[in-house]
């Protein structure tokens, strides 16, 4: 572990704060970023929730959870896990603990997926990472409650550095939860994160990423990996409510024959904030499935990028795979880009892929107005109808409410803003 | 008091479809506004709901004396008014009972009881012959025709507006279907309802018996009559109105 973040600290320092750009339309760049001014915040160790700023309860209920790891700025500051699950074998903790406590598998998966030299903010990420999660279900076991790991930013001129791993066993079956959450403070901060989950064969993980970093300027740089093995499948539904500038690349690798995946997608843009997205759907093997959707709406002046790849090696004979991706302007100024691409290697496959960008469609308006619904309710009820199917994926009943709790609030937020356009056009 | 058309002129970007139209429309009446494809029947329908697709260059909606040509769609709506579309929009994710409690609350003070709303609905859906499943899909969300029109008809139950407008609601629909959906209209009319039906076939105005007859060409109401008249459309097609037009100088 010391060399590699020794490692990784030579190509931090090495390389430059980067610019992304894409079709030469899109850029995402990081000059306004004030990184030397930002900083790691360490903070004690909370012995109840009710200790943590508010948005980490408001999120989050103990009692629905099988267990629970809290990061804030640089500090684990609170770990619980049901002593039955601990029992049985399962454990969520601190990565640093785990480098410790179960080196073994630490070691057989850490930066199997991700490396330390795929840009600066990932060799950030693996040369100052601190606090982290880790989670392991053994083979074989089924847990019901979903576990949860939660990084939260509470104090602008924070950087955060964050690890994630998790290892499910063979045949193994859980619920995992990951979010990002902060208040809306005033002024900068930054997340730059890595995730790795690799699921064992015959293993079924159902996988939510929520990321709601408020409303202050709070920028995210990370990448997010998920490996599925032989006959496994994962169900992997990431949501994007919330940060100034995100910057990030999610994989799902069919890795080995049999595997099969699902990744369904949120984002709700708003205010000045700027998404990019570039997800990767994978299959390194043959006889694989998946289905990648992504669902987006945005607001204000806010920009969406999202690109979604399928890739096809050569040699994933009967894959069958999907992706589509849908962007809804709700404002005049916003922008959004939606760009499927394929690369197929090999033949004997199917692979598809579609992409729109719209609007609010005003015969659905018109139609609700003549039933007396007003404009600013027919809008909310059509975006949130837009959403459903995706919201539904998360199979996942208080979080799923949570979501469209966010969603409406969004709506009214945006009102009229929202009205205005509509009526407009 | 109903719903008047006064001298109504009404364009899109292209062109003036709508040339000076004059229709009253009283509660407990039941008219017929019969035309060929084109003549305006739709463009009329849609203008009464205050569709913004369409201009008003000339003339006035009114409704119970109430100017109502520049008004909002969910206005007219709360104020009494039905539209049952021709191509009714889908709404994803919304399931139709959902959708008629929230079109039911927005003419209301208070919100319906949700028990009160369940019965109510369910009364709509058996005189309606709807299968009780069909109010968890999601509003005409691959429904077939048939089903989407009786979906609007339902609508008109639930909401029991003063003046409804049916916009060519027999098109696309079997006997059958089309039997179940008149008997619905039938039992909702009386005294306090009063009821267009813009249709361009004859064939429903079997099962509706209108009173008044107006028979639209190029825009303009140019013949009317009673029930008779449709009968006479029956036999002979628009061809003779339009002979009649054209021998009256009246185009």
């Amino acid at each position: 572990m010391e060399e590699s973040r020794a490692a990784a600290l030579e190509v931090y320092e090495r390389e430059p704060v980067p610019t992304w750009r894409r079709s030469g339309f899109w850029t995402t760049t990081l000059r306004k970023l004030r990184l030397d001014e930002l900083e790691p915040r360490h903070y004690p160790y909370a012995g109840s929730l009710d200790e943590l700023p508010e948005v980490v309860a408001q999120a989050v209920d103990l009692d629905e959870v099988g267990g629970l790891i809290v990061q804030r700025g640089a500090s684990s500051v609170f770990s619980y896990l049901d002593p039955s699950l601990a029992a049985q074998g399962v454990v969520l903790t601190s990565l640093e603990r785990a480098v410790e406590e179960h080196a073994e598998v630490v070691e057989e998966w850490y930066g199997k997926r991700i490396s330390a030299d795929e840009g600066k903010f990932a060799a950030a990420t693996a040369a100052l990472w601190t606090g982290g999660a880790f989670v392991h279900v053994p083979r074989n076991l089924k847990v019901e409650k979903p576990l949860q790991i939660v990084y939260l930013i509470d104090e602008p001129g924070t950087a955060q550095y964050a690890r994630t791993l998790g290892v499910v066993g063979e045949l193994a079956e859980c619920s995992l939860r990951e979010y990002g959450l902060a208040p809306d403070i005033d002024g900068q901060a930054l997340h730059a994160g890595a995730f790795e989950l690799f699921v064992g064969s015959g293993a079924n993980v159902k996988l939510a990423h929520l990321q709601d970093w408020g409303r202050g300027e709070v920028h995210d740089i990370s990448t997010k990996r998920v490996e599925i093995a032989r006959d496994a499948h994962c169900s992997w539904v990431p949501i994007h409510l919330g940060g100034h500038l995100t910057k990030q690349t999610l994989d799902i690798v069919c890795a080995e024959r049999g595997s099969d995946m699902r990744h369904t997608g949120l984002y709700f843009t708003e205010g000045d904030e700027h998404l990019d997205l570039f997800t990767t759907d994978l299959h390194e093997a043959g006889d694989t499935t998946g289905d990648t959707v992504w669902k987006g709406a945005l607001t204000g002046d806010s920009r969406a990028s999202y690109e979604g790849l399928i890739q096809i090696a050569k040699g994933a004979q009967n894959t069958h795979t999907y992706l589509q991706t849908h962007s809804m302007l709700l404002s005049s100024k916003a922008k959004a880009d939606a760009i499927p691409s394929l690369i197929v290697e090999t033949d004997n496959v199917s692979a598809s892929h579609g992409g729109t960008v719209g609007e609010i469609d005003e015969e659905q308006v018109f139609f609700m107005m003549a039933r007396g619904i007003p404009r600013a309710e027919a809008v909310r009820v059509l975006v949130e109808g837009y959403f459903e199917p995706v919201v539904q994926r998360l199979d996942d009943e208080s979080l799923e409410a949570l979501v469209r709790e966010r969603i409406a609030e969004k709506l009214v937020r945006a009102e009229d803003q929202v009205a205005e356009y509509s009526a407009r056009r | 008091m109903g719903l008047e058309i006064r001298n109504l002129h009404v364009r899109t970007e292209d062109r003036e479809i709508l040339r000076g139209v004059n229709l009253k429309v009283e509660k407990g009446e039941v008219h017929a506004l019969m035309g060929p494809n084109g003549s305006g029947k739709s463009t009329l329908a849609n203008t009464i709901m205050g569709n913004p697709t369409y201009e008003v260059t000339e003339g006035q909606v009114l409704f119970n004396g109430e100017d109502l040509t520049e008004a909002a769609p969910d206005e007219r709506a709360r104020a009494g008014l039905f539209l049952a579309f021709q191509y009714p929009a889908t709404i994803p994710g919304v399931s139709v009972a959902n959708f008629l409690r929230m079109a039911v609350n927005a003419g209301r003070d208070e919100p319906i009881k949700i028990k009160d709303f369940g019965q109510f609905m369910r009364r709509n859906m058996e005189l309606l012959k709807i299968d009780p499943e069909f109010s968890k899909r999601y509003l005409n969300e691959g429904f077939s025709g048939g089903e989407k029109k009786r979906a609007e008809i339902l609508q008109l139950a639930m909401l029991k507006p003063q003046i409804a407008v049916l916009d060519e609601t027999d098109s696309g629909l079997d006997i059958d279907a089309l039997r179940i959906v008149s008997e619905g209209v039938n039992a909702l009319q009386g005294p306090d309802m009063g009821t267009l039906i813009i249709t361009h076939y004859t064939r429903i105005l079997g099962y509706i018996r209108p009173e008044f007859v107006h028979i639209m060409l190029e825009g303009r109401i140019v013949r009317e009559g009673g029930a008779e008249l449709a009968d006479q459309l029956e036999d002979k097609g628009y061809d003779f109105v339009r002979e009649e037009v054209e021998a009256s100088g009246a185009a």
